[in-house]
């Protein structure tokens, strides 16, 4: 399709009209010869508003474009540049203070950095673990700098790699037999979970209340129940008050082996290879494996049919 | 296939579309206006084949084998009452155990020894038939392991002992004719039976006159026939065959007592009754005849409890020894019975009167007029656990703590609970602090008992173990405190190993 030229005439038209609103406010005089002049204006012109002047170029604060953004991080193009300033960063520090006098990694003030996962939430960046030991061993030469000798900058560019609460500030308090006596312990075995106070006595214990009896029919459970004072041969030294909740009965009994594993060894520390070896301080972590997709139980596949 | 005319209107029905049906015999009509019901619902049977790959729904799909054969095992099964037989029989001796040196019996002078406490000691040899007689041992005992039955002395057992010598006036601190009424608890396993069985070969020992409820749910588990006693108000209930079997039971019992003792009341319901006869003929006339057992009953206990004669039979009139009544397995008196009245309602235990008359005798008064000892042992392997008895026993206790009635720590049953009020009733009577019923808890034994009791499972060849005051301890620990029936569990259960446990 032609594109439909506008004849030299029209063109005139058009250049004289321009010129005309152009100028239409340049003078209240000509403006109003003008009005005067045209009867009747186009419904589509809009109404003349008068055009507002530019500012003045202010050439002291004249920005000027570079040609192209230069970032600010040399590692900008990499693809991980806020580790890798890190890294630089504390290769520069570790370079500077090379020749501070250091002490053996056992005397080291113990530092719980950033775990892998929590370095990568700080940085922001996937991390690989590798690089990221590759960093954490920069951090404890660092922290082997003799502490008395350790620069602020290093102090302080340390304390940033810190997991926040510091872990390793927080000092385990031992647990010891209380004012009355009475040693605590707890265990956990499959879903049971058993609380037991341990005072020196003549052999008699409550199980919720209960007696033993009563708490487990089965001669087997009671046994292994009490297995960690049968097997020091301490059963007629103490008197054990349990609480025992959830789970089954063979869990429940084991999970009093353990609390009273756990709360003899308040008593009598000594006895703590004895236990060791006869399994009733060891830890059961296992718990029912989950049932799978596909599977019957957890491992278990539904019966082979032919077709 | 489905019938095309409707029986109803006897029109018939519109054919199917043929395009959804397959093509079938019933010729197509189109007139038939009012019904919707398409005639043909089933799809036509499919012709059966042996092919593999039909699926079958609803069914197992795993491999099935070929189901084996159980083997005939000589035909017949067992006659009617064998295997009950079998479950019930008693077996007091097992040849292949020791036989321990020196063991000493129950008598008169032993069963007070506190210095014997702890050791075994067997049951007169003479007595067993007697003990039998009462049903004193029960079938799961573990009596059928040791060489011949015998019991523990413990500390209980002792002081048994001496309220026997007490009411049948010898020992120092003589109360003869005194009644004492005991309600015997424990946990499971404790010993309550045997303590029952014990107080028994005590009231054989002493020439007391023995009557025994071996299981109290005999009489109120519908089993035995009964039938209202008439013009009663509220209806009682008798039972002929128990009655009769208790007589029994009491005659074979304590045959050489009754036989010395001469009848000295006058009981005009018994016609046939000659007055020079002895008591073991009145009761006999109860066992040949059930119907008139219940009176044959009721007149052997007033002999029994009789502190004179009537006149005009002063002759031969011997005073009354003194009664061991012994029940087993209470609760079962304080349910309703499982018998129905005439319209069809549960009859309370405390309507039969035999129960009743049992019942009535732990309510104040002395029931007993000659003296004796009323023990009543509750049962926890078979025990109907009623609400309210619990609470009476625990009423009962918290009187022996010495907690009045009055005061906020008196077990009161919960609000809105349905405690029955008629065993309430029947024990609160009893709780008066002159009243001499009590409650006697057996708990376990303690070391030196167990140890006792231990060494009789090793000298008897069942124990193979070292038995020393660690061994005992432990064992004592395993079975809760020394729980007997517990112990008597460790002691027979045999090792694979003895050395293992080291």
């Amino acid at each position: 399709m032609a594109w439909h030229k506008p004849t030299s005439l029209a063109q005139a038209m058009q250049s004289l009209r321009l010129t005309s609103t152009l100028t239409k406010p340049s003078s209240q005089a000509s403006r109003t010869t003008l009005n005067t002049l045209r009867t009747r204006t186009y419904a589509t012109e809009a109404e003349s508003v008068p055009a507002a002047a530019a500012p003045e170029i202010n050439f002291g604060a004249f920005s000027q474009k570079p040609a192209r953004i230069i970032p600010s991080s040399p590692s900008y193009f990499s693809g991980s540049p806020r580790f890798i300033d890190h890294v630089l960063q504390l290769e520069a520090l570790q370079a500077k203070h090379a020749s501070l006098p250091t002490v053996a990694t056992s005397e080291a003030p113990r530092m719980a950095w950033f775990k892998l996962a929590q370095f990568r939430d700080f940085v922001g960046e996937p991390v690989p673990m590798k690089k990221y030991k590759s960093l954490v061993k920069i951090l404890q030469r660092l922290n082997r700098i003799q502490p008395d000798m350790v620069p602020v900058e290093v102090r302080d560019t340390l304390a940033a790699f810190l997991r926040p609460g510091n872990p390793y500030a927080v000092e385990n308090v031992p647990r010891t037999v209380d004012e009355n006596g009475r040693a605590r312990g707890k265990g956990k075995r499959k879903e049971s979970s058993a609380v037991v106070q341990l005072v020196e006595g003549e052999g008699e214990v409550l199980v919720n209340g209960k007696s033993l009896v009563e708490a487990f029919k089965r001669v087997h459970d009671r046994e292994s129940a009490l297995w960690a004072l049968r097997c020091t041969q301490r059963l007629d030294k103490y008197n054990a008050w349990i609480t025992v909740r959830g789970g089954g009965v063979t869990g429940q009994a084991e999970a009093i082996t353990l609390a009273l594993g756990r709360a003899l060894l308040l008593h009598e520390p000594g006895l703590k290879p004895i236990l060791r070896k006869a399994g009733a301080i060891t830890v059961d972590a296992r718990r029912v494996e989950r049932k799978k997709p596909g599977h019957v139980k957890a491992r278990k596949m539904p019966t082979w049919v032919k077709r | 296939m489905a019938s095309s005319w409707c029986w109803n209107c006897l029109s018939r029905l519109r054919p199917t579309p043929r395009a959804l049906l397959p093509p079938s015999a019933t010729p197509r009509i189109s007139s038939a206006p009012f019904h919707s019901t398409a005639v043909h619902y089933a799809q036509p049977a499919k012709k059966k084949g042996n092919s593999l790959t039909v699926v079958k729904h609803r069914q197992s799909t795993s491999l099935r084998r070929k189901k084996k054969k159980v083997a005939d095992r000589g035909g017949r099964p067992p006659a009617v009452g064998e295997r009950k037989a079998l479950r019930k029989r008693i077996v007091l001796s097992n040849p292949n155990a020791l036989e321990i040196e020196g063991m000493l019996e129950l008598s008169p002078e032993t069963m007070v020894d506190s210095r014997l406490r702890g050791t075994v000691l067997g049951l007169p040899v003479p007595m067993i038939d007697q003990l039998r007689a009462v049903q004193a041992f029960k079938p799961k005992q573990g009596w059928s392991i040791f060489r011949r039955p015998g019991t523990v002395l413990r500390r209980d057992t002792i002081e048994m002992g001496r309220l026997f010598e007490q009411i049948s006036g010898e020992g120092d601190d003589a109360q003869k004719g005194k009644v004492v009424k005991k309600i015997v608890t424990g946990m499971k396993g404790s010993g309550k039976t045997v303590h029952l069985l014990q107080a028994m070969a005590m009231g054989f020992l002493k020439k007391w006159a023995v009557v025994t409820i071996p299981d109290a749910r005999d009489l109120v588990s519908g089993d035995t026939a009964y039938a209202a006693i008439e013009g009663s108000n509220p209806v009682q209930y008798v039972q002929p065959s128990a009655t009769s079997a208790l007589l029994t039971r009491t005659v074979d019992a304590n045959r050489e007592l009754l036989a010395s003792l001469k009848v000295s009341q006058n009981h005009p319901a018994l016609k046939m009754l000659k007055p020079s006869s002895t008591l073991e003929d009145l009761a006999k006339l109860g066992f040949s005849d059930p119907a008139v057992s219940w009176k044959v009953f009721q007149a052997l206990w007033a002999e029994l409890t009789a502190t004179a004669p009537a006149a005009g039979l002063e002759k031969d009139f011997q005073p009354r020894p003194p009664m061991l009544v012994a029940v087993d397995g209470l609760a079962h008196w304080m349910v309703e019975s499982a018998y129905r009245s005439a319209d069809y309602k549960p009859i309370h235990a405390h309507d039969l009167a035999f129960v009743n008359h049992f019942l009535s005798l732990l309510k104040d008064g002395d029931s007993l007029k000659n003296g004796g000892l009323l023990l009543y042992a509750t049962s926890s392997s078979n025990n109907p656990n009623p609400l309210a008895l619990k609470i009476a026993l625990d009423r009962l206790a918290a009187r022996q703590a010495g907690i009045s009635d009055s005061s906020p720590e008196y077990p009161q049953p919960e609000a809105y609970s349905k405690a029955d009020p008629r065993v309430l009733d029947l024990l609160q009577a009893a709780e008066k602090a002159a009243s001499p019923l009590e409650l006697q808890t057996l708990s376990g034994l303690t070391r030196d008992e167990a140890r006792g009791f231990m060494e009789y499972f090793a000298r008897s060849g069942l124990l193979r173990e070292i038995i020393n005051d660690q061994w005992v301890s432990e064992k004592w620990s395993l079975s809760g405190g020394g729980i007997i029936g517990e112990l008597e569990k460790l002691g027979r259960r045999v090792r694979a190993t003895a050395s293992a446990s080291k």
